[in-house]
This record gives structure tokens, sequence and C-alpha cells, in this order.
């Protein structure tokens, strides 16, 4: 079972997400952005190109410049947000990327570069990057911690 | 009735099989064919591949037909790339400098326009929406008539303006149809929010700023940095907060799939705004000055009630928390003018000591 967050995670949602075309219709389809994932000191690079997420990797935080922008929360509210796309097959009405990211004190989406036209790709691909994470409901997940769900 | 009797097929006659006959009518006087139009091409054996993303326009943008130049003369409707013919009458396109239309990801985002479109008929799970208070279907149907006519103003301010754009630069004539298409859809989506919970429309505003959108004539640059900068991000901020405080899945859906396709109309308008601003010398300083006006048009407008007290409401959860809702509004706000500055950074343009108080205030939220 693979451990989030590990590469081997992240290869196993893109395999469900990638198979799965119900997430190239309705607002979804084709996506050109490099995210990045912060978990604590760990930081991911999730490569969307066309219709597929084609690459994860691990990366220094310098990096994350390669980014268009990342994505960075408390690992516990990293782990609510998975549980609860886990529980509803997606994310239900309030761990959208885009709720959580208004709800965030410091925001959700953000940029290592300050540009603002890349960290704008968050909104034009927000559906692609949901279903992305919404791919996760599929993946038999192990976590680092236990948490109790605020 | 026996069971085997019942399954029986009805029988019909199926109509009888006919095809047009394109045989020779020998009777049928053909003037013989000269074929002088055959070799007149620029350039011939041009096969271009599908890529990963499957034949696109830029995937298109090879030999001579990817030679995008800086001004185009042609005034016809000859396509970029086709063989020119003589004594063909004009039509009078305005713009023919690049750099009064030009983006480099225009192209890209006409195909992703295309390929991420989505249909508020289907694909906005509508059977989701409840009853909701009186109150808050209220500021929801203003909104949404708000929204809806913003979107009007959209595609018809850049339906003025496309016509006029020459044919060198196809890829920002397709974009913009496109946009003009999504907008269209918001129209459609958002009117038919506010018609199908138990509300109706509610009163548009003033206008200021739409009637300031549709009567920009100075140019198609100055038109976008009201249309896609000014008022649009302010829209896409909307949009943000709108998933955000969603009373059920067709909202929540609604807004999500608006927001997409209003970044990516950002996306052109930063792309064009920062090309004309280092492509003519003064249009930093022309869009300064357009900026001092619109912006301040922009704030005076803001202080009709109709589009922050429906979303103080909104937000709020009714009339009893629209003081709290107010707070959040000012947070939105906030996310909108920190946006905004940051985008006129990007096209090249700080707006510093002239940006309005009015706005400005909001920074503080």
């Amino acid at each position: 079972m693979p451990v989030f967050p590990s590469v081997e995670w992240f290869d196993a949602v893109s395999r469900s997400f990638n198979s799965d075309e119900a997430n190239r219709n309705a607002g979804g389809g084709i996506a050109d952005a490099d995210v990045g994932i912060i978990y604590e000191d760990r930081v991911f690079l999730l490569n969307f190109a066309g219709y597929e997420c084609e690459k994860a990797s691990e990366i220094q935080r310098s990096d994350l410049e390669d980014a268009d922008f990342y994505l960075e929360m408390h690992p516990d509210d990293w782990i609510e947000m998975l549980i609860n796309i886990r529980q509803n097959g997606t994310a239900d009405m309030n761990y959208t990327l885009n709720t959580l990211d208004l709800d965030s004190e410091d925001g959700l989406a953000k940029s290592a570069t300050g540009d603002q036209y890349r960290l704008d790709k968050f909104f034009r691909f927000n559906q692609t990057i949901q279903f992305f994470f919404d791919a996760s409901s599929d993946v038999e997940t192990e976590f680092d911690r236990e948490i109790t769900p605020a | 009735m026996a069971e085997s009797e019942e399954k029986q097929p009805t029988k019909t006659t199926p109509p009888p099989r006919r095809r047009r006959n394109l045989k020779i009518d020998h009777d049928v006087e053909v003037p013989e064919p000269g074929y002088a139009w055959m070799p007149r091409t620029l350039e011939w054996g041009v096969r271009v591949k599908p890529g990963a993303k499957g034949m696109t326009m830029q995937g298109l943008n090879v030999g001579i037909y990817g030679e995008i130049p800086d001004r185009w003369d042609e005034q016809t409707r000859m396509p970029r790339g086709a063989y020119p013919m003589a004594g063909i009458p004009p039509i009078g396109f305005a713009l023919r400098e690049k750099r009064e239309v030009w983006a480099d990801n225009a192209a890209d985002l006409y195909e992703e326009a295309i390929q991420r479109r989505w249909i508020p008929a289907s694909d906005i799970p509508w059977n989701t929406l409840e009853p909701l208070p009186d109150d808050v279907e209220a500021a929801m149907c203003q909104l949404c008539t708000e929204l809806s006519q913003a979107a009007n103003v959209e595609f018809e301010t850049i339906g003025y303006w496309l016509q006029h754009i020459s044919y060198g630069y196809h890829e920002v004539k397709l974009f913009l149809a496109s946009n003009m298409f999504d907008a269209g859809r918001h129209h459609e989506a958002f009117r038919k929010r506010a018609l199908a919970n138990g509300g109706g429309l509610g009163i548009e505003s003033k206008g200021e700023i739409n009637r300031m959108i549709l009567e920009s004539k100075g140019g198609w640059s100055e038109t976008s940095l009201l249309l896609h900068l000014l008022r649009g991000l302010f829209i896409q901020t909307i949009y943000r907060y709108g998933e955000r405080f969603a009373h059920n899945p067709a909202e929540k859906v609604l807004f999500a799939r608006a927001l997409q396709d209003k970044a990516r109309h950002t996306a052109y308008g930063l792309q064009h705004l920062r090309y004309a601003v280092t492509h003519k010398q003064d249009k930093a300083l022309v869009f300064q000055q357009l900026l001092n006006i619109g912006e301040r048009v922009f704030a005076r407008e803001l202080r009709e009630p109709v589009v922050l007290e429906p979303l103080a409401v909104i937000f709020g959860g009714g009339i009893e928390g629209a003081r709290a809702g107010m707070r959040e509004v000012h947070h939105m706000m906030g996310d909108f003018v920190r946006s905004y500055l940051a985008s006129t950074d990007w096209i090249g343009i700080h707006r510093g000591r002239a940006f309005p108080k009015d706005l400005s205030r909001y920074l503080e939220a």
C-alpha cells in the first residue's frame, strides 16, 4: 500500500487519473502545468501535460522555481483532505482545492517566483488538479501519522 | 397474449434504397475546366503530424504558415500563407499591427478552450439545488443577474472588435471567438441559476463600467485592459468566492467551471497587454492614464449596493449575518486588489501612488 506522500503514491494516483476518460470532459481536458507539492520538508513535482499527469518526482525545495505553482498545507490538512476524498469519492463542498485555498490563512496555491501568470494556472486548470486528487479515492493509502479530523 | 407473441417485432416495409446518381448528364454543357487555381500555393508538401495533444493550431505553424508578420498589409480575408489574389476589394481592417492584438499563447488558449469546454445544461447537477432562505436566494439571484450581464457585455464587446482584427492573426481571432462563446456560456449559466430555485432576476447595476468597456473604441489593447484585467480579475475573484460559499453542488460546479474559463481569458489579457507594452514605447503610459480613470469609475460603481451587499448576505448566510459577511467581502476585495496589482506589475505597469485609495484600502483586509 503506497504511503502518502511518496512518488509511489503519486504514480498510483496518476495511473487512476490518466486512465479515467471522464476526467477529460465537463471542464477537464488538456492541461500543461508543473505543480509542486509541499508536505513538511518533502517536496514533489507533478508534471501535467496534455490529458495526463506524465511524471511525479521528489525534488529539492530550491527546485520549486520549476513549478508553475505549488500547493502547501499543514500535513494534517493534507491527510484530512485525502480522507474526505476517500470517504466521498470526490472532495465534498468543504474540501475542494479552491475552498481550501481561500480558507487557509496563507493560501494553498503559491508561487516560488512571484510570477502571477504561472500562478494563475492554479485557476485555469483547477478542475484537472481537483480530478487528480479525487482520483486518489481509488488508491489504498497509508499515512505517516494519525490525525483527528477537525 | 402469449409471451412469444408479445416479443414479435412489428414488420414494416423499409424505404427503397436510393442513392443520388452521379453519372454525367451528357445533355448538359459543361465548360472545359482550366485548373488554373491548382498550382497557386506558396508552400506545398506540408505534412503536419498530430502531437500529444492532437492536431493543434500551434502545430500548424510550420514553414511560411508559421511566419507571423509584425504588420499585416493584406486588406482582404486572405488567410495567412495563402496565395494572394489581385483585384479583391479591401475590407478595411483597423487592426493590422501585431502589437495591437498579439499574445504568444493565443493558439494554445484556443485549444484549451475547445478541449476544456463544459455544458451548463447537463454538466451542472441542477437537481442538487434545494430551497434557500428567501434573503439568501434573493442575494444569489441578484449576484447571478450581475454576473450574467457582465458576461453579456463581454461577448458583445469582443464581437465588435473581432471584425476589425485582420486575418494575419487568426490565432487571436480564434481565441477571442472562444472567449465570446465562454462569455455566452456564463451568461446562460448564471441566468439559469437565477431562475432555477424559486427566485428570479434582480436588478442590473447602473453599469458605468459596462458602458466604459462597451464604448471603449480607442484600441483593442485598451479595451482588453479594462475587460480582461480590471473587470475580468474582479469577476474571477467573485467566481472563486462563489465556489467557496456555494450552497449546493450545483453552485459549486457552476462557479468552479466558470472560474477556469475566466482564468483563461485573463491569461490572454496578461500576455497580450505585456506584448503591447514591450512593443510600443508609450503604451505603458497610455495604460496608466486609462487605469487612472477606469479604476476610479470601478471604485465608484462598487458603492452601488447591487454587488457587494448581496455577496455579504451570501457570505454571512443571510441578512442577520451580513455584517460578518461584509468582512469576508473585504477579504475578497483584498484578494482581488492583490492579484490585480500583481498582474499590472507582470505586464509592466506599476500602479504605485496612482492606485486609488478606495481600492488600496482593501489591502489591509
